[in-house]
């Protein structure tokens, strides 16, 4: 069971088996982790924020380099206009980057590398901003799929390049945060693994890779959430200034 | 306080330096993100080309055709969005 690799992404349930409609609700230790992580979230940003000291202390000091962190990324890649949508894009943030740092403590469940969560996660917001871009500009927002300055003969052709292409976005934004989690993971419990079976003389040399790719693991946790971040930003960016 | 115009010119040119190394550690990070994104993204548009072409494939039963079609349309598209994101990189 231990040397099992995959082992660590079971999902199972803890307590009595819940049932609505025929549709299994009951709680798992899925999440139990997202809970966790979003309580981790409140407790962090609390304890931030519990003195508003003007020469801040150490916990508010952190809070206030996340705050800056993804305000400045909204206005630099948005712009202005997408101020009003800051509570989703920093809460965001924080519950991937916080799901993704509670999987890499020992025993935990890394609730980020299911792709049914990242990829729910990246369908609400593609349908958001789809709908974000209709309300915004009615049916001016097709014209996204409808590049200017093609030939007529290409263009139905072109359209339905864009629609794919516009399509492929909750798909690649899923898989990307995903495929990446469920890899390293992967990857830290197969050298630990090696570890065991090579014992006490060859051991050191794949307990070393693991030192080096817990920290490389934690540096893709950040990149990661950071990405998910910029990327919903970006998609905004297209709902909100119409360019094409 | 005769110091006091040097201190304020010292206070000016270490803000400013540090806004610089936070700039360009930013920089770094989202390069590194976008190294990242390339891949996913044209794979992406290629699946989800493909899956379109197989759905519609079942609608109208022309079995193989729309979905060859659509994979290359797919792969298309995927090449289209990795040139935005160089291009997005590049700015």
């Amino acid at each position: 069971m231990a040397t099992n690799p995959m082992h660590q992404f079971n999902v199972y349930r803890i307590g009595p088996e819940v049932k609505i409609a025929g549709i299994d609700i009951s709680f798992t230790n899925s999440s139990l982790f997202m809970l966790l992580s979003a309580g981790a979230i409140c407790i962090f940003l609390l304890l931030g924020t519990r003195e508003k000291k003007l020469i801040p202390g150490k916990m508010q000091l952190v809070a206030e380099i996340f705050y800056n962190f993804i305000a400045k990324m909204i206005s630099d890649t948005a712009g202005s206009k997408a101020k009003p949508y800051f509570p989703f894009i920093f809460s965001l943030f924080m519950f991937v980057l916080f799901c993704n740092m509670v999987g890499m403590f020992p025993y935990s469940f890394t609730v980020t590398s299911h792709i049914i969560v990242t990829l729910i996660m990246a369908m609400f917001i593609f349908v958001a901003v789809t709908v974000i871009g209709f309300i915004k500009h009615g049916f001016k927002y097709l014209k996204i799929f409808v590049p200017s300055g093609v030939p007529v003969l290409l263009l139905p052709l072109i359209t339905i390049i864009e629609i794919i292409s516009y399509l492929s976005r909750p798909v690649s934004l899923s898989v990307r945060l995903f495929a990446n989690m469920m890899a390293g993971h992967t990857m830290l419990k197969v050298f630990g693994g090696f570890v065991i079976s090579l014992g006490l003389l060859g051991g050191w040399l794949p307990l070393s890779f693991s030192v080096a790719l817990t920290g490389l693991e934690i540096l893709v946790a950040f990149l990661q959430a950071y990405v998910f971040a910029i990327l919903t930003c970006i998609y905004l960016n297209d709902a909100l200034n119409l360019h094409h | 306080m005769t110091n006091f115009n040097d201190f304020k010119t010292r206070l000016k040119i270490a803000k400013s330096n540090l806004k610089k190394t936070d700039e360009d550690s930013a920089k770094e990070a989202s390069f590194l993100g976008n190294a990242f994104k390339l891949g996913t993204e044209l794979v992406a548009a290629v699946a989800v080309g493909t899956i379109i072409g197989f759905i519609l494939d079942s609608w109208f039963g022309t079995t193989p055709w729309l979905i060859v079609i659509f994979f290359f349309v797919g792969a298309a598209a995927g090449m289209l969005n990795v040139v935005r994101t160089a291009k997005r990189m590049q700015k």
